[in-house]
């Protein structure tokens, strides 16, 4: 992510901005946890302290997208912790960067169920 | 005493130490309309975690859910009633806050289970259950938030219920704590501390028990404008931003016996949001003032200066609006209309829905600006710059906005003019005149006269207690303002409204047009709109969404 600046350039590298949204993602009320996407199977894999897990970030043509593979709280309502979590990273990015990010896709790559009714 | 008295005494005593299933509804009934009161000053509050101010928008939607899942339920079982009511608040869970709130009160509902009363004990499980399981809704808890205040309230129903089995007195104890409880946000969320505001959705809970309380002492949850203490705190730390501490002052002193408390003394009285904290070797100061100097001439004094930071507190909230709108909706939006003439519109607006009624008039570029929401001269310099046209109009619509405006035109090579416009209606106005066969002097002329031809109107709540224009105008009540002049003032919108063209002298205009705002539904809108109708059956009503923030309705009488 080049920034031309008058004394010279600041790069932020993807895997910065992946700790910038791992840890936005990580206190966004309803998720809890993220899955890493290389598991194709689509199994679930519970926060580790492997950061950087289920964020990925893209950066073409100066434009930041994020994907976000999270796993979500049984009997939440799903749309409204995904759109939270879309909003939360966004912000986060763009107030600790001052860079615009172009998208945050949110993957619900499953459910937890901690609380039985 | 009659056997009917004797009944309804009964009752009024059984109701303060059980509540059965219409119990629940009518004390979430209470809690809807308190809250709904209290919506907007919520809103306002709303920084963390992302300051878009829906909070109290967002949490009374998912109440009305809730509410209307139970509002027509024959239901007596009062562990039934809150588990259709935590459906409601599930399916209707709106934003963060509201899908935190669905969790407080699903576990609510676990705990009631299928009890068919509540009593003492069952609300303070209850409420524990319910601090448990939002607990449980997330990898991080943050404290600060509605989950703090939402267990402080379980720890104050624990509390109280075993001195208590009245539940008015375990209320009373509960509302007393989740005040406290949210009082105490900013010393736990360093965002709140520094915006100098409480939590907007611990606020929210303390609202919806505080409307609880209301109805079991019989007090009214609608109609009545006594704010709470935490509502006030709002209003003042928005008064302190009006006093104009403009600068974001943060330096570090290293010294010797530095005095950690006569340094947060002087600072305190330099200007708001003070935070000194250190020890006799070095001391963080943050401050928010006018004269960045005062407070770091003071550090000099004390030592040597360390990392010393000044904000402009404004291009701060500048930046954060372009950057929300550049990223949600694109900064500028240019349209395909801009090749039509040889001259150039660009069009600052409020909203969503003017900002397509501009583009299909034709202007090259909408900004987006408004009431709080100023754009810096830089984006209107983008704008104009960005337009493929050579002469441009570029029209304010605002009266804030006027001064960017031109400062604009010094800082292009473009041919740019100013009209004036400091309202959306005197915009769409001025754009109706604009010719572009004539030259652009010519259309300046004829669209600085079309200003004068359209009256504007104003609909908005007032966010506090204010006296304007020597009118009072207590928080929640509506205003009318003319041409940006306080004109009425009430209780409700269609009384003011009426008031207002009244005074205007709508009786001779010819079309009338209603801009609803985001927070106004098609169906209000049109409801006004034929309410209006009745009184001015001569002239033609428009009703078209305007999208705009804190005006519920903008109104040209042309």
């Amino acid at each position: 992510m080049p920034e031309v600046e008058h004394r010279g350039r600041i790069d932020v590298s993807p895997v910065a901005i992946a700790s910038i949204v791992d840890d936005a993602v990580r206190s966004c009320y309803g998720v809890v946890g993220t899955s890493s996407k290389d598991l194709a199977a689509g199994i679930a894999t519970a926060l580790s302290s492997e950061r950087k897990r289920g964020v990925e970030v893209r950066i073409e043509d100066g434009q930041i997208g994020i994907d976000v593979y999270v796993i979500i709280e049984y009997g939440t309502r799903i749309a409204a912790v995904a759109r939270s979590v879309m909003n939360v990273v966004k912000f986060s990015v763009e107030r600790t960067l001052g860079v615009p990010v172009a998208e945050v896709n949110v993957h619900v790559d499953g459910l937890r169920i901690s609380n039985i009714d | 005493m009659t056997a009917e008295e004797n009944v309804s005494r009964q009752a009024a005593a059984d109701a303060r130490y059980v509540v059965d299933g219409p119990g629940l509804k009518r004390l979430v009934k209470a809690a809807l309309g308190w809250l709904q009161h209290h919506q907007a000053a919520i809103n306002a509050l709303n920084v963390y975690p992302v300051p878009d101010g829906d909070t109290g928008t967002n949490m009374v939607l998912t109440m009305r859910s809730a509410w209307s899942e139970i509002a027509d339920s024959p239901e007596r079982n009062v562990g039934r009633v809150a588990k259709q009511m935590a459906h409601g608040a599930l399916m209707g869970a709106r934003g963060n806050s509201g899908v935190i709130l669905s969790q407080i009160w699903r576990g609510f509902a676990r705990s009631l289970d299928e009890k068919s009363v509540m009593r003492a004990d069952d609300l303070a499980d209850a409420c524990r259950e319910a601090s448990d399981t939002a607990y449980k809704g997330v990898v991080k808890p943050v404290e600060g938030t509605i989950l703090t205040v939402a267990k402080a309230v379980a720890d104050a129903a624990e509390n109280a219920a075993e001195r208590t089995d009245d539940l008015v007195s375990i209320l009373e104890r509960v509302v007393f704590a989740a005040h406290e409880a949210v009082v105490l946000t900013p010393s736990l969320l360093a965002v709140l501390e520094e915006a100098g505001v409480v939590d907007a959705g611990g606020q929210g809970l303390f609202i919806i028990l505080e409307g609880m309380l209301r109805h079991m002492r019989g007090e009214p949850v609608e109609e009545d404008v006594r704010f709470s203490e935490a509502v006030h705190l709002t209003s003042e730390s928005m008064a302190h931003g009006d006093l104009g501490y403009e600068y974001d002052v943060q330096f570090l002193v290293v010294g010797d016996n530095l005095e950690v408390d006569a340094v947060r003394e002087r600072i305190t009285q330099m200007g708001d949001c003070p935070l000194v904290v250190g020890d006799p070797g070095t001391i963080k100061v943050h401050v928010h003032v006018s004269d960045p100097g005062e407070p770091i001439s003071y550090g000099a004094s004390l030592g040597s200066l360390q990392d010393v930071v000044v904000e402009d507190m404004q291009a701060q909230y500048q930046d954060f609006i372009v950057d929300r709108h550049l990223s949600s909706n694109g900064r500028v939006s240019t349209t395909s209309n801009q090749d039509l003439g040889e001259i150039g519109v660009v069009a600052v607006v409020p909203g969503d829905g003017l900002a397509r009624v501009f583009q299909s008039l034709g202007v090259g570029a909408v900004v987006r600006g408004g009431q709080t929401m100023n754009p810096s001269t830089k984006d209107l310099l983008e704008a104009v710059e960005n337009l493929e046209t050579d002469e441009v109009v570029l029209l304010p619509n605002n009266g804030n906005v006027i001064m960017a405006a031109e400062q604009t035109r010094e800082l292009t090579d473009k041919a740019l003019r100013v009209v004036p416009t400091r309202f959306v209606p005197e915009g769409i106005a001025a754009l109706l005149s604009l010719n572009y066969q004539a030259d652009l002097e010519t259309n300046v002329e004829a669209m600085k006269r079309a200003i004068d031809e359209v009256e504007t109107v104003e609909i908005t709540v007032a966010t506090r207690t204010a006296t304007i224009n020597g009118v009072e105008v207590s928080e929640g009540g509506v205003i009318g303002l003319h041409n940006g002049e306080l004109a009425a003032s009430g209780d409700e919108i269609a009384g003011v409204t009426r008031q207002v063209l009244r005074d205007v002298g709508s009786e001779d205009a010819e079309i009338i047009t209603l801009y609803y705002g985001e927070e106004v539904s098609e169906e209000e809108a049109q409801a006004l709109a034929d309410l209006l109708q009745e009184d001015w059956p001569e002239q033609e009503f428009e009703v078209i969404p305007g999208g705009q923030p804190h005006y519920q309705y903008i109104v040209s009488i042309e």
